[in-house]
This record gives structure tokens, C-alpha cells and sequence, in this order.
């Protein structure tokens, strides 16, 4: 349970393989196929950029801690394995998936003022009414059958700070490659402790030189990193134990990982997805986004 | 949006079924006519429960059925229990006091501190446990209930002072509580144990003192009374055994404690030794009676319980191994073994608000205002 992921239901219910997840989709576009070639929308991955910056946005001026962001951002994704994206109003479930995770990671926020805010950032999508909201958490919690604890890889890199010795820029890399992954389906198909440990190999294998406050450099940095023959490098890494080649720290890595039971292959996976997100960030643009969407709502009146 | 099934088709069912609904919401409620009922956003207290509800499965914590959200309302069904502590220590007052056996007053204890051990070991506080909230199944299962204070503990956001004001029902709050300490521990829910163990031997509460209202400002109140209740048993709290005294924000409304009342309560040490021999005299406790006895393990597990300091509080894990369960033979998990003589069930009542089961005053769920949320406690019985 909460501290047991193993039991969780996180584990019981939101796992999904790569192939379920793919059906799923595919049902629900079944069930709405006009509204599919009506209004495309971009690349999933590329709207979860800019629901992110959304939340990020809504989430600043209440100064929410990212493990908030971050529930939010799980949340969405498990209402849309069940509701089609295209009969909702993204910007009121986002809204309500921020106030949601707000009360359940004990940093609670008022319901007319996180619709004031979203006002401010939304006018044309979000009603002053908060009743619409608290409607609209219903329809969450009860598409998530009140499974609302969310077990985040945070929890795993912290408790592994010491163990692996990790410094603080590592650390703070790692963090932001987590933050990255919910970017990805990656939160519906691995469990927490595979992402934390993907995370770390990417903080001290790659190393991009200078990690860098602002998001997008980041980014680039370490994708560019990771994409110049770096895969190469920690494939070869992990799978040469003896080899003189890797510096200590990461030999040490290696060792720890041949010695735990973490899945490399899940990790390796992980760390393939989180390349090529960095690869479709680059046609990324918050415009687009806002325009699809926007037309999408507008067109089928889905802020009423 | 609600799920389907529901209230209405389950009170039609045959009599068979005993449903334990918890109504999570009050300004909703459906009371008056023709008011359109408005979302007003789920209270945090009622997205706690339900979460943590959903993810717990312990023999020793009450059972979810299913959760069904309709017609603005949330109904958390759970399995139904016969009883409950609270209905178990009034039962054993009338018409006089005779005491509860001793074996069942440790299999009672057992089963509820594995329980607990569960729920801090999956890093939740109940912080609100007390006999009303202890159920029992009619083949003597104990079950944590209520857990609509309790909350997740690891590396909280925000210290927990902030997140809720007043914690825990007034006769079985810790004494760091009730000095007012920004941070607290599992140690609260054991303090709470100490005192039902307590109860459970007297068939009274050991500290029942009177809450001090909170005032207009809604500034938290120094519960004076309460602290004095436990001062008369324990004596006063010293900052050579527990160092973090003087740092409480309520420190110096302890001292003033001190010196506006006669000194008599308060240059001796402990009583409780006193108070657990003549609870044992009273309640006929004996090694040579049928019913046997706590006996001396029993002292000294509850005195390691209500143990001023938090961080020297016994925890759940270390009272399991206590000598008071590992002497003495095994434990059933029945607490009613050998037991004759039936108790009565709980009362089935459509509105239960009075005092026995609802909360008592300044238990309230401090959540935000936005929701209106209250827990009206219903169970309904077809």
C-alpha cells in the first residue's frame, strides 16, 4: 500500500504493457472516429508538453511542489485511458486533476481559488462556476475508482542518494529527468523504482556539462548527449561488467545493478523512450497546441 | 458519471444485508426540497478515507466493499460489524460494572496493535483512535475504522500542524498534542492505545477532561483540563525526562498550570501504578479468578505507552513483543473466545449524530471550507 508498491493498486490497476495500452487507445478512437479526423491533435507526447507547462503555469502563483504537478499529470493520463480526449474540455480536467492532487499529496488548495487562477489563465475555458469543477472531480475520482495514492520515483532516488553516493548535481539531474518522464506514457507502464533507476543512469552516465536551470537547454543538452554514441556507451557499460573502459562510479552502478533484481531491460526501455521524447520535443510548439485544442473545445462546445 | 448500482437497488435487497454507509456530505445533504444541490469539491478528509481505504487490506483494518459516488454524494460501504469497543465497555457497566476478561482484553489489544503496526508501517496515522472507532466483528475480529483523519506521514510537504489543526479526540490526545507541537509521529496513536487499554481495564476513560473550545479567531486553545486530567494520574511532565518539553509552544501555559493551581498534584511523581492496582482491585482482576488478570506485564506495557516523551513511547512493533503477549499462552485472534454470554449489536440507526459514535467536539475534520462535507455516520439497516 503506501509505502508497499507491490500491493498497491498503482500496481493492481494502472500498470498497462505497451500493448494494452495501444488497444485502449485504439477503442476509443473507435467509438469517435469523426471527431479523430475532425480535430487532430498532435503527437500525445507534445501535448503532455503543454499540459505540463499548463499545470506548471496554474501551479505557481499557489507555489505547488512538483510531487503535486506530478500526481496531476498521472492523473490525466489514467482519465484518459478511459475517456476519449475529444469529449472532454482538457483545460477544466487538467484544472481539476491540479486541485485533486493538490488535496492528496497534503498541500491543499481552495476550490475557488484554483478556479480563479485557471481563470486567469484560461478565460475562455473555464467558467467561473466551481461547481463545474467539483463535478468534474467526480467524474475523476469515480473513472479511478478512488485509487488516488500515486507511488512517484522521487521516493526511490532519494532513498538511493546514499547508497550509490550520488552527488547533488546528480541528483538534480536525475530529478529532472523523472520530471521529464511524465511527459511520456512511461508513468502507465513501469513501475517507479525502474524510472528512478533509469534517471540515475542518465544523471551519471550522460552527464551533459552543464545542466541548466532553464528547461529546454536542459533538455538538449542531455538529449544531444544522449544520442552522440552516449546509448552505445551504457549499453556497453551495463553489459561489460569487467571492462576497464567506465570510471569507477559508474562501474560501481553497474555493480549494483547486476547485484539488485531491477529489470536492466525495463531500464534500458526507459531510457530509449525518454531519447526520443527529447527528439520529438524539437517540433514542439505551445501555439500549435493551444490552437488544436482550442478549436477542438470551441467547435464542440465542450466548456459548456 | 456516478457509478450504477447502488443505494437504491442494495436497500431493496433482502434483509440479509447490513450495510455500514458513511455519507460523506452534509450541505447536499438532500434534505430540503426543491434546493438545487451544488458540487462544492470533495473534502480532503473524505479524499483521504477514500484513498487510503482503497489501497488498505489488513485483518485488522475494517474492510472496503466498494465506494459509490452518485447523486453528488459518496457512499463508502464496508463490511459490516457487529460491534464496536465503545458498545463492549458500556455493555460491561450495566447493570454493574463486572470486568472485561483478561484474555479478551488481550487478544483485544493484540489484534489492534497489529493493526496499527500495519497502518504505520505503510507510513499512515490514524490520529483519531478511540473505543467508538475500534469495531468487532461477531466472530471477535478487531478492525481499525474511521479513517477519516488519518493521513500519509512520509516526507510530508507540509508539517502536519498545518494540514490539521486539531487532531484527535480530546480524552485520548498526547500530551505533545496538547502542547502544541508542530511536528508529531506515530507515537500519537499509541498514546491513544495506552489510554483504550486503559479504558478497557476501568471501563472508563483515564483522562476524561473537558475540551476548551476553540475560540472565534480560531486560534487552536491550551486544553488545560485535559492536561491537568493527565497530570492528576501521571504527574507533571519534567524536561529531564523528556527534553523537547520546554521548546513546546504551550511550555509556558504548563508552568502557569503549576502555579495557579494547589501544588499537591504536582511535587509528586507517577501515580499510575496506584491507579492500575486499585482499577485491577475494583474490576476483580485476580490470578486466582476464572477471568485471570493484566497482571504486572500489563503495568508496565501501559506505563510504556502513556509515556510523556514521544520519542521513548513504545511503538507498535515493540509492544507486540511485550512480555504482557509473549508470556502467558497463546493468543486468540477471536476475542470473544471463551467468552459466554452474548453482546448485544450496535445500534442500527438511520441519524446517528449523538456523541457515541459521532465525533466529539474539536474532532471535527478541520478541512478546507469549500467542501461541506461532514461525516453524518449513517447506517442504514433494511
Amino acid at each position: 500500500m503506501a509505502a508497499n508498491y507491490w500491493a498497491s493498486t498503482q500496481r493492481r490497476h494502472w500498470l498497462f504493457s505497451r500493448e494494452k495500452l495501444v488497444d485502449i487507445r485504439e477503442g476509443l478512437r473507435e467509438k469517435d472516429k469523426v471527431a479523430h479526423s475532425q480535430f487532430p491533435l498532435p503527437d500525445q507526447r507534445l501535448l503532455n508538453i503543454y499540459f505540463n507547462q499548463q499545470l506548471i503555469k496554474l501551479g505557481k502563483r499557489m507555489s505547488t511542489r512538483q510531487q503535486a504537478i506530478a500526481t496531476a499529470q498521472v492523473y490525466l493520463k489514467r482519465y484518459y485511458t478511459k475517456n476519449e480526449i475529444r469529449q472532454t474540455s482538457p483545460y477544466l480536467v487538467l484544472t481539476t486533476a491540479f486541485y485533486l492532487a493538490c488535496k492528496m499529496e497534503e498541500c491543499p488548495q481552495h476550490i475557488r481559488f484554483v478556479v480563479g487562477e485557471a481563470r486567469g489563465l484560461w478565460p475562455e475555458f473555464i467558467t467561473p462556476d466551481v461547481a463545474k469543477l467539483g463535478e468534474c472531480e467526480f467524474a475523476l475520482i469515480s473513472e479511478m475508482s478512488s485509487q488516488l495514492i500515486v507511488h512517484h520515483p522521487y521516493r526511490t532516488l532519494s532513498e538511493l542518494q546514499t547508497e550509490l553516493s550520488l552527488t547533488s548535481d546528480e541528483i538534480a539531474l536525475a530529478w529532472s529527468v523523472i520530471n521529464d518522464h511524465y511527459l511520456t506514457d512511461l508513468p502507465l507502464l513501469h513501475p517507479p523504482h525502474v524510472i528512478a533507476i533509469m534517471a540515475i543512469i542518465v544523471a551519471v552516465v550522460f552527464k551533459p556539462t552543464h545542466p541548466s536551470a532553464y528547461p529546454g537547454t536542459g533538455q538538449s543538452a542531455l538529449a544531444s548527449s544522449m544520442r552522440d554514441g552516449g546509448g552505445m556507451q551504457m549499453l556497453a557499460a551495463l553489459s561489460d561488467k569487467t571492462g576497464s573502459g567506465p570510471p569507477p562510479k559508474i562501474q560501481k552502478l553497474v555493480g549494483w545493478l547486476a547485484e539488485s533484481e531491477v529489470d536492466i531491460r525495463a531500464v534500458i526501455e526507459c531510457t530509449q523512450e525518454l531519447v526520443s521524447l527529447y527528439e520529438v520535443w524539437e517540433q514542439y510548439s505551445e501555439k500549435s497546441c493551444k490552437e488544436l485544442l482550442g478549436r477542438m473545445v470551441k467547435s464542440k462546445n465542450l466548456d459548456k | 458519471m456516478a457509478r450504477k448500482g447502488s443505494l437504491q437497488s442494495k436497500s431493496k435487497s433482502p434483509p440479509a444485508f447490513d450495510f455500514l454507509f458513511i455519507l460523506t456530505s452534509s450541505r447536499f445533504k438532500p434534505d430540503k426540497e426543491g434546493e438545487t444541490i451544488q458540487y462544492t469539491g470533495l473534502s480532503q478528509s473524505a479524499i483521504r478515507e477514500m484513498a487510503l481505504c482503497t489501497e488498505l487490506s489488513h485483518a485488522n483494518v475494517v474492510q472496503l466493499e466498494e465506494i459509490i459516488l452518485e447523486d453528488k454524494c459518496i457512499f463508502m460501504v464496508f463490511e459490516y460489524t457487529e460491534h464496536d469497543l465503545l458498545q463492549i465497555i458500556h455493555h460491561h457497566t450495566q447493570p454493574q460494572r463486572h470486568a472485561i476478561p483478561a484474555p479478551m482484553v488481550r487478544s483485544i489489544m493484540f489484534q489492534l496493535l497489529n493493526g496499527l503496526l500495519y497502518l504505520h508501517t505503510n507510513w499512515v496515522l490514524h490520529r483519531d483512535l478511540k473505543p467508538a472507532n475500534i469495531l468487532v466483528t461477531s466472530s471477535g475480529a478487531i478492525r481499525i475504522g474511521d479513517l477519516g483523519l488519518a493521513r500519509l506521514f512520509y516526507k510530508p510537504l507540509n508539517s502536519l500542524f498545518s494540514g490539521d489543526k486539531v487532531v484527535v479526540t480530546i480524552w485520548y490526545r498526547a500530551p505533545e498534542l496538547l502542547m502544541g507541537s508542530r511536528h508529531y509521529t506515530p507515537a500519537v496513536d499509541m498514546w491513544a492505545i495506552g489510554c483504550i487499554f486503559a479504558e478497557l481495564l476501568s471501563l472508563r476513560p483515564i483522562f476524561k477532561g473537558e475540551e476548551a473550545k476553540m475560540d472565534s479567531k480560531k486560534t487552536v486553545p491550551f486544553q488545560r483540563n485535559q492536561m491537568m486530567k493527565i497530570v492528576e494520574i501521571l504527574g507533571l511532565p519534567r524536561k529531564e525526562s523528556w527534553p523537547g518539553l520546554a521548546s513546546m509552544p504551550e511550555y509556558s501555559q504548563l508552568q502557569s498550570l503549576v502555579l495557579h493551581r494547589q501544588p499537591s498534584h504536582f511535587h509528586r511523581g507517577s501515580n499510575l501504578e496506584g491507579w492500575y492496582q486499585s482499577c485491577l482491585k475494583n474490576g476483580g482482576y485476580s490470578s486466582t479468578s476464572s477471568a485471570g488478570t493484566p497482571g504486572s506485564d500489563g503495568f508496565d506495557l501501559l506505563s510504556r505507552m502513556l509515556e510523556y516523551d514521544p520519542s521513548k513511547r513504545m511503538t507498535a512493533e515493540q509492544a507486540l513483543e511485550h512480555p504482557y503477549f509473549t508470556n502467558g499462552g497463546p493468543i486468540s485472534g477471536n476475542c470473544f473466545e471463551g467468552i459466554e454470554g452474548k453482546y448485544p449489536h450496535r445500534r442500527v440507526t438511520q441519524d446517528d449524530n449523538d456523541i457515541r459514535t459521532g465525533s466529539l467536539p474539536g474532532t471535527k475534520r478541520s478541512g478546507l471550507p469549500d467542501d461541506s462535507l461532514m461525516r453524518a455516520s449513517k447506517r442504514l439497516k433494511e
